[in-house]
């Protein structure tokens, strides 16, 4: 008796003519053998909602007709879609419908009007500062016109980890450390997933690099970077350089040190940057191998302003990837199954070695 | 590949066109469906195109080699054959990693420590999905409620890209059927499918996305850093973001299906306005809860074998099902808490209704969830220590703002509104022209890709599952 006023009870909570109580429990039955199951009838709820029903190619005009409206108003998101996809035939698919979709929405003033009318919904922050410069060689900010870098440890009130996706979850164990620590420190975290330095197509790091600098007010940057990069850059007189190789790297290390220089001419007293361990995809070497080159002879120009925290003696010593290191005695996995992301326990290691460098220049 | 790409959106006009083009000859539309199935499955990686293509060849070897005997005994050992390498897959692609390095701690713990092979092993993406249903369709044919399909359907079944990556789980008995004949092309729900699209992506973009940017994410990721007011905020906030972004998914998978002709079950159902553990799991996750029931609870014997085996039964279930979404102890632990609510709830069934009103159980239940939830965001138990304290320690509230405690509101409010008048929008929606509403869903697309900031869209949540 009690059960079935429970049941009117809430049977009351819910509307008129749809499920009851008792019908979900007659639902909920498992079906005897033999008998399909008891809550197949769910299927055919569409049936129940009386839902008028179209012919199938009503369907396809209409998504075709989404589709052409997107590609008129929106075309060259689809070429920047194709920038951000690893090289393939993928890539090669959405390229081949970016490009010309591209063109005639460039041609239009519907991608301009889209622009204008939905910009304020955007989260995103506008870009200031330079790009990166075509032909590749640009002297960026130099040493000696940088402010010198204070002897003494400095309080450490603002601190920014950026990168790709390699920067998390380094930025949250960085971030819990210093608060476990009951330090003050305020932490931005900024990741941009899937961004390069060698593709500025996507994100251009030199923009976006001063953006940061002018908005958070960082006194120390920590960044980690170098999963997304191979791509090929413009080099003087205007040719693409594939990677890798000599003028690849020396092109690499001319963003890399504009990048250090517009942190710190933006008001950080300090650029921490990871070097990026060894990945498992043997193909894969030959440019982490340039970019870390790169980062080492970029942050040499800088002095003690920019610190390299090389992450490989600890991750991947030998230059030998491996899935597990040995912490306090125990081997442990430290790497995504990806092969190339450090995973929570890794990047904790990670975390520690940033805030030992910190500790270095920084109280807190 | 995921819905809301570019690719995709390339993809899949295609693949609608020729689908129905092809519908009136099924042995042409059968392959094509495989084929455009493992395209967009090897979005992801080609490499695990193998092991979908192993399970769903094992699993049709097993319903027919159950289907071609009368012999109990060996019924059981071919559905426990079929059972075990489609579970087997899923231990070793998900559970590998976690199972050797928590084994390996206890043995160095008690000196017994010993090298084990610790490597990482891509998870392969839908697997626990496409798993499961593969398990519905052995089991099923040996329950006899549904016959073996050939190799074709099979393989239709399970790699079906609507569904191939985060379900909803669809049983063999609901799908097989609907491949018997050419789906009707004169009676495709286009207004509703179309709008279920959009109404996953605003879902997904809009909604779930900006909590987790601008709430959970930032909380959850240092608590340490925040008191009670946004604490308890992002807690709420969570319970709105995984809905609008597991229900989001399904809506567009659901709508994308019904494009093509096809139904799937339905995977939500206003699971906040819940009034106990077992009113939502009624309506959360709808299809895992039914196989959870189906093909594990009443096996176990159910509430036939006493008070205790019940109770042991629920938390056995809800522990497993907690790890099904991930090889982590605070997921057991979420799971352990969800069979401890419903174990609780059988224990005073009935006296509920007498003592307390509905609008007190539907209160005491939606936040009992939320605590869950608590357990279910954190990555630790370290992690979920430190969030606990966050609760407790006063501070000031810096997150709360019209848009983010908007949202929360409506996500949540809009599932407590009388069901009639918004199945009444529905209809409305259902019944437009279809041109009308594909111009609809490119305007959706405008305005939610203008939301989109510039790290880009993160994954679903049950992706990770």
């Amino acid at each position: 008796m009690s059960g079935r006023r429970e049941s009117d009870a809430i049977n009351r909570l819910m509307p008129e003519g749809l499920e009851t109580i008792a019908e979900m429990e007659a639902e909920s039955r498992p079906g005897r053998e033999g008998e399909p199951h008891g809550d197949d009838s769910l299927m055919e709820r569409f049936d129940r909602w009386g839902l008028r029903r179209y012919s199938a190619w009503d369907g396809v005009k209409a998504v075709a007709l989404a589709v052409l409206l997107l590609l008129l108003f929106a075309g060259g998101a689809v070429r920047k879609a194709a920038d951000e996809l690893k090289p393939g035939l993928g890539r090669d698919i959405v390229k081949a419908v970016g490009s010309p979709s591209g063109w005639v929405a460039d041609q239009l003033p519907l991608a301009g009007a889209r622009r204008d009318l939905t910009s304020w919904l955007s989260p995103n922050q506008e870009l200031t500062g330079r790009g990166f410069a075509a032909g590749g060689v640009s002297p960026g900010r130099t040493a000696s016109v940088l402010p010198p870098v204070p002897a003494a440890p400095q309080p450490l009130d603002r601190l920014l980890v950026t990168g790709d996706s390699l920067s998390t979850p380094l930025d949250i164990e960085i971030a819990r450390k210093l608060a476990d620590r009951g330090s003050g420190v305020e932490v931005t975290r900024d990741p941009h997933l899937a961004t390069g330095i060698s593709n500025a197509g996507l994100v251009d790091w030199s923009r976006l690099s001063t953006t940061q600098a002018a908005d958070d007010h960082p006194d120390a940057v920590v960044m980690f970077i170098g999963a997304n990069e191979g791509y090929s850059m413009p080099g003087p007189g205007g040719a693409q350089v594939s990677c890798c190789g000599p003028q690849w790297e020396a092109i690499f290390r001319s963003r890399v040190s504009q990048m250090m220089g517009n942190y710190l001419g933006g008001g950080a007293q300090r650029v921490y940057w990871l070097t990026v361990p060894t990945q498992r995809d043997p193909a894969r070497k030959p440019i982490a191998d340039d970019v870390n080159r790169a980062i080492e002879e970029a942050a040499s120009a800088y002095g003690p302003a920019v610190r390299v925290v090389d992450l490989r003696p600890t991750f991947t010593p030998g230059d030998t990837y491996r899935d597990s290191i040995s912490i306090s005695g125990n081997q442990t996995i430290v790497r995504q199954s990806d092969g190339i992301h450090l995973n929570q326990t890794g990047a904790s290691v990670a975390a520690d070695l940033v805030l030992a460098a910190l500790d270095r220049d920084f109280t807190y | 590949m995921l819905f809301p790409t570019v690719e995709f959106a390339i993809f899949f006009p295609i693949v609608l066109a020729l689908s129905w083009a092809l519908m009136p000859r099924q042995q042409l539309w059968k392959p094509f469906i495989v084929v455009a199935s493992y395209v967009f499955y090897a979005a992801a990686d080609p490499r695990f195109c193998f092991l979908l293509a192993a399970i769903t060849l094992v699993s049709q070897g097993a319903a027919v080699a159950i289907q071609r005997t009368e012999d109990e005994r060996l019924r059981k050992w071919f559905t426990a054959g079929g059972v075990a390498f489609d579970l087997g897959a899923l231990a070793v692609f998900k559970y590998y990693g976690f199972f050797v390095s928590d084994v390996s701690d206890a043995l160095d713990s008690i000196g017994l420590g010993m090298p084990l092979p610790l490597v990482t092993i891509a998870l392969p993406v839908g697997v626990s999905f496409f798993s499961f249903q593969a398990v519905t369709y052995v089991v099923d044919v040996k329950r006899r409620q549904t016959e073996p399909a050939s190799l074709l359907d099979a393989a239709v079944y399970l790699s079906f890209f609507p569904h191939l990556v985060a379900g909803p789980i669809v049983r063999a008995s609901e799908f097989l059927p609907q491949l018997r004949e050419p789906r009707d092309p004169n009676r495709v729900a286009v207004g509703a499918g179309l709008s279920l699209v959009a109404l996953g992506l605003i879902k997904k973009v809009m909604i779930a996305d900006y909590l987790g940017r601008t709430l959970v994410d930032p909380v959850f990721a240092v608590p340490q850093s925040y008191g009670a007011p946004d604490a308890i905020l992002a807690a709420y906030g969570y319970a709105a973001q995984i809905f609008c972004d597991f229900s989001g998914y399904t809506d567009m998978a659901i709508g994308l299906a019904l494009l093509m002709g096809f139904v799937f079950p339905q995977n939500f159902n206003s699971p906040y306005r819940a009034t106990g553990f077992r009113d939502f799991w009624r309506r959360w996750h709808m299809t895992l809860s039914r196989f959870l029931r189906d093909y594990l609870y009443i096996p176990l014997g159910g509430n036939r074998k006493g008070r205790i085996r019940t109770y042991l039964n629920l938390m056995l279930t809800m522990a497993l099902g907690g790890l099904w979404h991930g090889a982590a102890w605070n997921f057991v632990a979420w799971g352990a808490y969800q069979g401890t609510g419903l174990s609780a709830e059988h224990a005073i069934k009935g006296r509920l209704g007498r003592i307390f009103p509905g609008w007190l159980r539907w209160f005491v239940t939606f936040n009992l969830i939320v605590v869950g939830w608590i357990l279910f965001r954190s990555t630790s138990i370290a992690a979920l220590g430190d969030y606990m304290s966050a609760l407790v320690r006063s501070g000031p509230a810096t997150l709360y703002s019209v848009p983010v405690v908007g949202a929360i509101l409506l996500v949540i409010g809009l599932q407590l509104l009388p069901e009639r008048p918004m199945e009444g929008i529905e209809l409305r929606l259902g019944r437009l022209q279809p041109l009308l509403l594909g111009a609809a869903l490119a305007l959706v697309v405008v305005v939610v890709g203008a939301t989109v900031p510039s790290q880009g869209v993160p994954p679903f949540i049950y992706f990770r599952f």
